[in-house]
């Protein structure tokens, strides 16, 4: 209030004093306006003391600019592990070999833990959460029936004792109780399944396996599956002849389909082709029907069965034959199947894989990564492949929806898909990939080591066909999270970082691979060294060069640790001699010509100017001495011009002239002559 | 009627009436606890040890965080109990790794396990101790367990007592 009647005040001072200068216009106009001017100057020059205040313009933001600023927050961090690792510097894997190595560990803890829940169920089976959570809860493993009776063995049939189940069934067949076609149908079941051996036992073949497919991520996907895999693979268990289930199946008073179904199933499942195959001729004779798990395994026996391409095409066209005339419907597996069979048939196999693709659609079956998979390798993985757009068309499929794990091969086909690109040289089918592993639940179809191998290849294939800067902004983002370099991807780095003439990021890269551990690997150093002493860079880069020269050259001195030093060679060793001298290290310089003497090399006439030129830069003619010296005692040809020119450039005391004059050489006489004469001159 | 009077007259003494009795408890010593005790000046003390108990909420955390002790929640004894059990366990577990008390967070059913380690041992080892651990305690808590670690290579020390 107060304020306002003394701004009204001086706002009605302000009008008097105006009105007083109006009214003295006339007579005192001059000096109305003077004090009106001083006035009016005062006020100026008030203004420009005053500095300009320029109001800035106002912004105006996006209505999503914060919900845009908050989505650039949550991307993957570049500079993480993976998750399963704890976010620790010294507990984060630094290449793939320890990342491994972390993600097995854990997994053997858990294992261990484990085996103390199953061991001692007494201490973890209170259930006192609400609701209970069953899968924490120890496993009742236990069977709870005893004595010998066709209910003991369908317990253990059903806790999956194989050895047990065998024993009890013995006692009861020499019993003579009589034993229902289905009880001893799911004992064959249990045999086949496992191939005859203690279902523990493949428990811990399991854990191993387990150990060599770390995928914490798709180990769910692959719980089912992974048996199933094993059981083709090699390395499962072998059908040995007149097994449990041979004898078993013999003794059976009767026998159905079921029966026959299942021990063909076992004997695909654990290598026993041959015995698959009469077994199914047996089946047709009883005039039994198989069920289209029975086909899709002899199907994928067929390869094996025949060695000629067209024979194996004509043997599962026989059971596809087969199949039809038992009216059995074919799935998604029977396909894959067929496609597999199909990879193993050479040029019969290109004929007839798009006609199999279409019957699968004819039959409305959704393919499933597998069939693509197979697609590829019978399209591009090969010898003398006729060119073909397979790829195009997959990728259209894979890119359009999200897909779910329907047969184990179905995490091989990133890699070959990634592989197939590579092979055709083509980065933009491989960011059409990327894309589609990135849709929906794809990316759960690649583990740790199939990631790996994946991103490898993608960034080999980015150093060979894009720029450096989208490589460098790629090798940032995806190294050491997404995945760890090989020394394979160090080389094309390399070669990329040399054609794009970006020499000074060798450092980093070096930096790089010190902490993924490749400092042995003689290639990699040669590639390096050779690099970085091509040319003559300006100086801080020398510098920089010459400090990973030394960390080479302590990689092949004795650690003293139980590591074997690497050997030299005559390239690494002269580049890093070349590399110290450009740098203006003349001692370092020197320790390593030494060496040159000590491992048998010979330098060449490169190392052996630059290192005169750094002698020279650095004024040391002592060196240049000890070099004519060594270059003679190692009758390099060379010798000459480099005492020659040691003479001319180099401001040489009378000691240091006499020792050059009596360095002696093998030959030359004439040398010796005139070198004679120029003392006898002096 | 004779033999009950002289009963009444033999009887031992009466039944003891009002008393002063003493009610003793085993000693609390709340001015020693959690208090490292000053000596001469080469006792490393981290910072947790250094302050007492009455610095908590003023310079110290706590060091087990649950909503049992909120008005109208139950189930603090039970938490103090696990948490007992916990230390107990991880101190066994971590055979001298250990290098500061450990913090319990429970979150919802999560439970939470932050704990400060040593670099004594190599990391694939640490990684089949933590594998161990959160399954095991999963199993005994029927609850998810994580273990948070994090590696110093020297007790961090704030003072010396």
């Amino acid at each position: 209030m107060a304020a306002g009647r003394a701004g009204a005040g001086c706002w009605q001072r302000a009008l008097w004093l105006s009105r007083r200068c109006r009214l003295q216009a006339g007579p005192e106009s001059y000096r109305c306006s003077s004090s009106s001017t001083a006035l009016g100057k005062a006020v100026d020059s008030s203004e420009v003391t005053e500095e300009e205040i320029v109001l800035p313009r106002r912004k105006t933001w996006n209505k999503l600019a914060v919900l845009q600023t908050l989505a650039s927050t949550v991307n993957r961090d570049p500079t993480a592990a993976h998750y399963m690792f704890q976010d620790d510097p010294f507990l984060m894997p630094r290449n793939a070999a320890n990342s491994r190595l972390y993600s097995l560990s854990k997994e053997s803890g858990r294992n261990a833990a484990k085996y103390i829940v199953k061991n001692f169920p007494q201490y973890f089976d209170k259930t006192f959460a609400e609701p209970n959570v069953p899968c924490l809860m120890p496993e009742t493993l236990t069977p709870q029936t005893e004595g010998v009776s066709e209910e003991a063995l369908k317990e253990r049939i059903k806790l999956r004792r194989v050895k047990e189940s065998v024993d009890i069934f013995d006692q009861l067949v020499q019993a003579g109780t009589p034993l229902s076609l289905e009880t001893t149908n799911s004992l064959l079941d249990l045999l086949c399944f496992y191939g005859d051996e203690e279902s523990t036992s493949e428990n811990e073949e399991e854990a191993k396996k387990d150990l060599e497919e770390p995928g914490v991520n798709a180990s769910e996907e692959k719980a089912p599956k992974r048996q199933f895999q094993r059981g083709l693979q090699s390395s499962g268990p072998r059908w040995r002849d007149n097994n449990h289930a041979e004898r078993i199946f013999k003794i059976m008073p009767e026998r159905n389909a079921h029966s026959y179904c299942t021990m063909i199933r076992g004997m695909v499942k654990h290598g026993a082709f041959a015995k698959a195959y009469d077994m199914y001729i047996d089946l047709l004779n009883e005039r039994h029907k198989a069920d289209v798990h029975t086909f899709n395994a002899l199907i994928r026996a067929a390869p094996i069965l025949k060695e000629k391409f067209t024979e194996r095409w004509e043997l599962t066209k026989e059971f596809l034959t087969h199949m039809a005339q038992q009216e059995v419907q074919p799935n998604l597996l029977t396909f894959n199947a067929v496609l597999k069979a199909l990879r193993r048939c050479g040029g019969v196999g290109r004929s007839m894989a798009l006609l199999v693709v279409k019957e699968m659609e004819a039959l409305d079956i959704e393919p499933s990564l597998a069939t693509y998979d197979h697609l590829l390798s019978i399209f591009y993985r090969g010898v003398d492949l006729p060119p073909s757009g397979i790829i195009s068309e997959v990728l259209d499929e894979v890119e359009k929806r999200s897909f779910t794990p329907q047969d184990p091969d179905d995490a091989n086909f990133f890699s070959t898909a990634m592989q197939v690109c590579c092979d055709l040289k083509d980065i933009k089918l491989a960011y059409r990939l990327n894309k589609g592993m990135e849709k929906g639940d794809n990316w759960k179809f690649l583990d740790m080591d199939r990631l790996n191998g994946y991103w490898s290849k993608f960034f080999s294939l980015l150093c060979m066909m894009e720029q450096i800067e989208v490589v460098l902004k790629w090798y940032k983002e995806m190294s050491p999270s997404l995945f760890y370099p090989t020394p394979k991807n160090i080389l094309d780095l390399l070669q990329a970082l040399d054609a794009a003439n970006q020499l000074e990021v060798i450092p980093a890269v070096w930096e790089d691979v010190k902490q993924l551990g490749f400092t042995r690997r003689q290639e990699l150093l040669e590639e390096f060294l050779s690099l970085m002493s091509r040319d003559q860079h300006p100086d801080e880069i020398q510098l920089a060069f010459a400090k990973c020269a030394e960390d080479i050259k302590a990689a092949h001195e004795p650690a003293g640790r139980e590591q074997v030093p690497l050997e030299w060679t005559g390239s690494t060793l002269g580049n890093v001699v070349v590399l110290f001298s450009r740098a203006g290290r003349t001692q370092d310089a020197w320790n390593m010509m030494e060496l040159f003497q000590q491992t048998n090399r010979i330098p060449t006439d490169k190392v052996m100017n630059e290192f005169l030129n750094c002698a020279k830069q650095t004024n040391c003619p002592e060196e240049s001495i000890k070099l004519v010296k060594l270059a003679a005692s190692l009758g390099l040809p060379s010798s000459h011009r480099l005492k020659s020119r040691t003479e001319e450039e180099f401001e040489l005391s009378e000691i240091q002239k006499k020792t050059l004059e009596s360095i002696k050489w093998d030959g030359d006489s004439s040398d010796s002559d005139s070198s004679d004469s120029d003392s006898d001159r002096e | 009627m004779a033999a009950a009077a002289r009963a009444l007259r033999v009887l031992p003494r009466a039944l003891p009436g009002p008393a002063r009795l003493l009610h003793t408890s085993p000693t609390c010593l709340k001015t020693r606890a959690a208090r490292v005790r000053v000596g001469k000046g080469d006792k490393p003390v981290t910072y947790e040890q250094a302050h007492a108990p009455h610095h908590i909420a003023h310079r110290k955390g706590w060091l087990s965080l649950h909503t049992g002790n909120l008005c109208g929640e139950e189930g603090a004894a039970e938490r103090a109990v696990e948490d007992t059990f916990l230390r107990r366990f991880l101190f066994g577990t971590f055979p001298g790794l250990l290098q500061d008390e450990v913090v319990l967070k429970r979150r919802g059913n999560l439970l939470v396990v932050c704990a400060l380690l040593s670099r004594a041992l190599p990391p694939h080892k640490i990684y089949f101790l933590v594998g161990y651990t959160e399954t095991l305690l999963s199993h005994f808590y029927k609850c998810p367990v994580r273990l948070e670690l994090q590696t110093v290579p020297a007790r961090v020390v704030y003072k010396y007592l």
